[in-house]
């Protein structure tokens, strides 16, 4: 039997919740505008006993905890977090029911603003696709969901290592989209940084493409918002991919044949939302 | 018996220990000594509490041991936030596993029952010797001590799902269908804070 | 951009002083300006004159009323100008004016006078982006290179970078514009209109203790304002509501107009703060400036500042002189594109009330 560890409680006073404690205790990988995303151990291993699980428990998860935006009223910085922490909660959970691959939640604190998700063992699309390289001015942030690698290190057999060509991996955004515009939720911010090929846990296995930070999601039931959603990841392909119109094409296949008869007046309001750019017109 | 060591909860709350008993006989007479627990007086009553201060649960409903550690975890995190639902840390368990914001069902649903034969007991507490945590367990529970490995073969899928209210095949390859369904649950656990 | 190389300016030195009239009426400001641009490289502010015009407190400024000011002043505006600035119209090199987008009377009435200028002092017209206006003016002001721009007046609320020659819109309203929701919820609490609606909001809001729940609605890097404008109203409504103050001492769970006014500001400005710093974030800019009549605001100036501070940036503002609408900004605007070469043909001097700032060609910047 292994004895019971004491000593290490008292030199972590300083942190005052378990949260501070489990967030002072993880890496750091990314921060965001908003958000800062650690990765952290959440459940140690057993001090005594045998080992259970399937080995679930060993994952670590993603942290990310909204820190506190010193510009705002406190009050209204409160609540803002905690309904955004619940929101994003809420659409993960949304997406499982409706078979949808994202990560699932781990834990989740109101007050302190922090949402700890699955862990998931794999690459962004944006580096599997090598869309490292920056354009002159589209620097991008490393995303609030910090999943991201070195982007500017692009590597082209990565897909290889996946057992899963560049068409199929298409197909798979394609079909997760659509499973989750069926469900009525909105993504918010549909890019190649937001969408991991999760590691296949055999070698014979076919990679999971999984749907990552529901930060801005939100539940519309209307052609229009999925249509946006559509048109934002088209951008982001056409910004960040150069010359990917035919993968997007083949993305947007996929999601017709998922989506069934609704494709008809989603792809209409898509060439209109095309046609007329994101923005209204201005007026003085 | 699984004993964990949390070094970030406080330390009244750090360690967790949970057991697997199955061939439980004596559920009814648990079940009883618990009611009249809460309501004996004095000394003695005092006692009897301490006794009994565990979270007894209906295994069939748990699907995994990280199933059952974010029920904990929920609970030692609202014990140490000040905002308990239910009276003690380990009834707090039962309201976080239970997906519904109704106390009594949580305790009908997931607590023991004249029917439960398997259980699993947890404490959660400041550190002690496994041992002594054991030996008390066993001292109030009659039934066969399991590793904890046993659980996948306790689990009743069919209610869990009802419970959860998962209805459709999530997946055509059984396997990964509970494993998806596990996920849900899973999740719906840790987000219990969120009303959904 | 970290490691880039900042390209050579477009924009050469100018071999000879340049001197530029700017017109601006595209709301109920009348602003005449004169800038001249001299061959060291610096910019000089020759004059810069406005008049204002004021409604009483419930009301705003009507398009076909607001035009009639601006035909009645604008002669006595430019004089003041030309005096001030101790030139004659001889003197000066083109004449802009705001092209759009604005109110359609106001703007028609000042082009007019431009092209009437034009056509007398035989000067060439150009004609000027609004918001552009506003853009070049706050970075000749402030010095700012390359920041990312909240432009938020009573038409507009943007938020924009340069890209390319052009100045890209990453995040605007969707429905009204910030200034329009303060000024309209002014005329709901009968707020005086002088010296503008917004600033007496921001004197109100000081007085302001209580922090109502108004819906907070952006949407990534947009915001929409209509429905917090409603709720605000609303709470006028509240049973709650002492537009006069408590009634008696005891009488302590009120609603102020002056709560509502900080509240109101709380929740937009947050908003607008967020989106701003989303679009930064997006670029990885560390300035920001404000521009536009809100931004003469200084708990907007404030909290933008906290957000860039947190960020190891700085926030950039111009005061009123600069902020709000005026003759000098269109000035600036329009001699830097007539050093590039561009000129607005007098056929082509219509006025629109409808012009992105995507939709111009920002020839003299890399």
């Amino acid at each position: 039997m292994t004895l019971y560890p004491v000593l290490y409680h008292s030199n972590m006073s300083e942190f005052n919740t378990p949260t501070q404690r489990i967030i002072a205790a993880a890496t750091l990988i990314s921060q965001g505008a908003e958000a800062k995303v650690y990765k952290a151990e959440l459940h140690p291993p057993a001090i005594s006993g045998s080992t259970s699980d399937e080995g679930y428990e060993s994952e670590p998860v993603l942290i990310k905890h909204r820190f506190n935006k010193q510009y705002r009223h406190p009050t209204l910085d409160a609540s803002l977090t905690k309904s955004r922490v619940a929101g994003e909660a809420r659409a993960i959970n949304k997406c499982l029911r409706a078979g949808v691959n994202v990560p699932g939640v781990r834990m989740v604190d109101l007050q302190e603003g922090v949402l700890g998700i699955q862990w998931i063992d794999g690459q962004s699309i944006r580096f599997l696709l090598g869309g490292g390289a920056e354009g002159e001015e589209e620097v991008e942030e490393v995303d609030d969901d910090g999943f991201e690698e070195d982007a500017t290190e692009s590597n082209e057999d990565s897909l290889k290592e996946y057992n899963i060509t560049q068409d199929d991996t298409m197909q798979l955004i394609g079909k997760e989209i659509a499973k989750m515009h069926k469900a009525d939720i909105i993504h918010g911010d549909l890019t190649t940084s937001n969408m991991m090929l999760r590691r296949p846990s055999a070698s014979d296995q076919v990679p999971e493409l999984v749907l990552i930070d529901f930060g801005l999601s939100y539940t519309s039931s209307l052609v229009e918002d999925k249509a946006v959603d559509l048109y934002v990841l088209e951008r982001a392909f056409a910004s960040t991919h150069p010359a990917s119109e035919s993968l997007f094409g083949t993305v947007m296949k996929a999601y017709e044949k998922e989506a069934g008869k609704e494709w008809k007046t989603i792809g209409r309001r898509l060439d209109d939302v095309r046609l007329r750019g994101r923005k209204r017109s201005m007026i003085g | 018996m699984q004993s964990y060591d949390y070094p970030h909860f406080p330390d009244y709350a750090s360690n967790f220990h949970f057991a697997l008993f199955t061939n439980v006989s004596n559920a009814a007479d648990l079940r009883n000594r618990l009611v009249q627990a809460s309501t004996m007086q004095g000394e003695e009553g005092e006692a009897e509490r301490q006794a009994v201060d565990f979270a007894f649960i209906e295994a069939t409903l748990i699907c995994s041991s990280l199933h059952l550690r974010s029920a904990i975890l929920n609970s030692v995190l609202s014990q140490s936030q000040g905002t308990l639902r239910t009276k003690t840390v380990h009834s707090e368990i039962l309201w976080n596993l239970n997906p519904t914001n109704n106390i009594s069902d949580a305790i009908r649903r997931y607590g023991v029952s004249p029917s439960t034969t398997s259980l699993i007991v947890v404490r959660i507490g400041p550190p002690s010797p496994p041992s002594t945590i054991q030996a008390q367990m066993q001292e109030v529970v009659s039934g066969t001590l399991s590793p904890i490995s046993e659980l996948k073969n306790i689990t009743d899928w069919a209610k869990v799902r009802k419970y959860h209210k998962i209805g459709q095949k999530m997946d055509k390859d059984p396997i990964k269908d509970t494993q998806k369904a596990h996920e849900i649950v899973l999740s719906t656990v840790a987000m219990k804070s969120v009303v959904v | 951009m970290p490691g880039k190389i900042r390209k050579r300016s477009p924009l050469k030195a100018p071999e000879r002083p340049y001197i530029a009239l700017g017109l601006e009426g595209s709301a109920n400001k009348l602003g005449a300006g004169i800038i001249k641009h001299s061959p060291d490289g610096s910019t000089e502010v020759l004059s810069n004159v406005r008049h204002t015009y004021i409604t009483p407190p419930g009301e705003g400024f009507l398009p076909r009323d607001t035009a009639q000011h601006h035909r009645a002043w604008a002669l006595t505006v430019i004089n003041d100008a030309l005096k001030t600035a101790e030139i004659s119209l001889h003197d000066i090199d083109c004449i802009c004016f705001t092209k759009g987008p604005g109110m359609g009377a106001p703007l028609t009435s000042v082009a007019l006078v431009a092209r009437t200028l034009s056509l007398l002092y035989n000067k060439p017209l150009v004609g000027v982006n609004h918001c552009v206006g506003h853009i070049e003016m706050g970075r000749q002001i402030t010095g700012a290179k390359n920041p990312v721009v909240l432009y938020v007046s009573g038409g507009n609320t943007q938020v924009i970078a340069y890209s390319q020659q052009c100045y890209r819109i990453f995040g605007e309203t969707l429905d009204i514009a910030v200034g329009n929701c303060l000024d309209r919820f002014a005329r709901v609490i009968n707020l005086s209109n002088d010296p503008s609606p917004g600033y007496n909001i921001e004197q109100e809001a000081k007085k302001g203790k209580r922090l109502l729940t108004l819906p907070y609605a952006t949407k990534g890097m947009d915001v929409s304002l209509s429905g917090i404008l409603t709720s605000v109203e609303a709470y006028t409504q509240d049973k709650r509501f002492r537009p006069d103050g408590p009634r008696n001492e005891a009488d302590t769970d009120i609603i102020t107009p002056q709560d509502l006014c900080f509240s109101l500001q709380e929740t937009v400005f947050a908003m607008l703060v967020e989106i701003t710093e989303r679009a930064m974030a997006h670029i990885g800019s560390k300035e920001v400036l404000i521009v536009g009549g809100v931004g003469c605001n200084e708990r907007l100036q404030e909290m933008m500042g906290v957000m860039a501070t947190e960020r190891g940036g700085q926030v950039f503002a111009t005061d009123e002189r600069f902020c709000i609408d005026n003759g000098i900004m269109i000035a600036q605007a329009g001699l830097l594109s007539y050093r590039m070469g561009f000129e607005t043909p007098l056929a082509k001097s219509q006025c629109t009330q409808r012009f992105r700032t995507d939709q111009v060609h920002v020839a003299w910047r890399a």
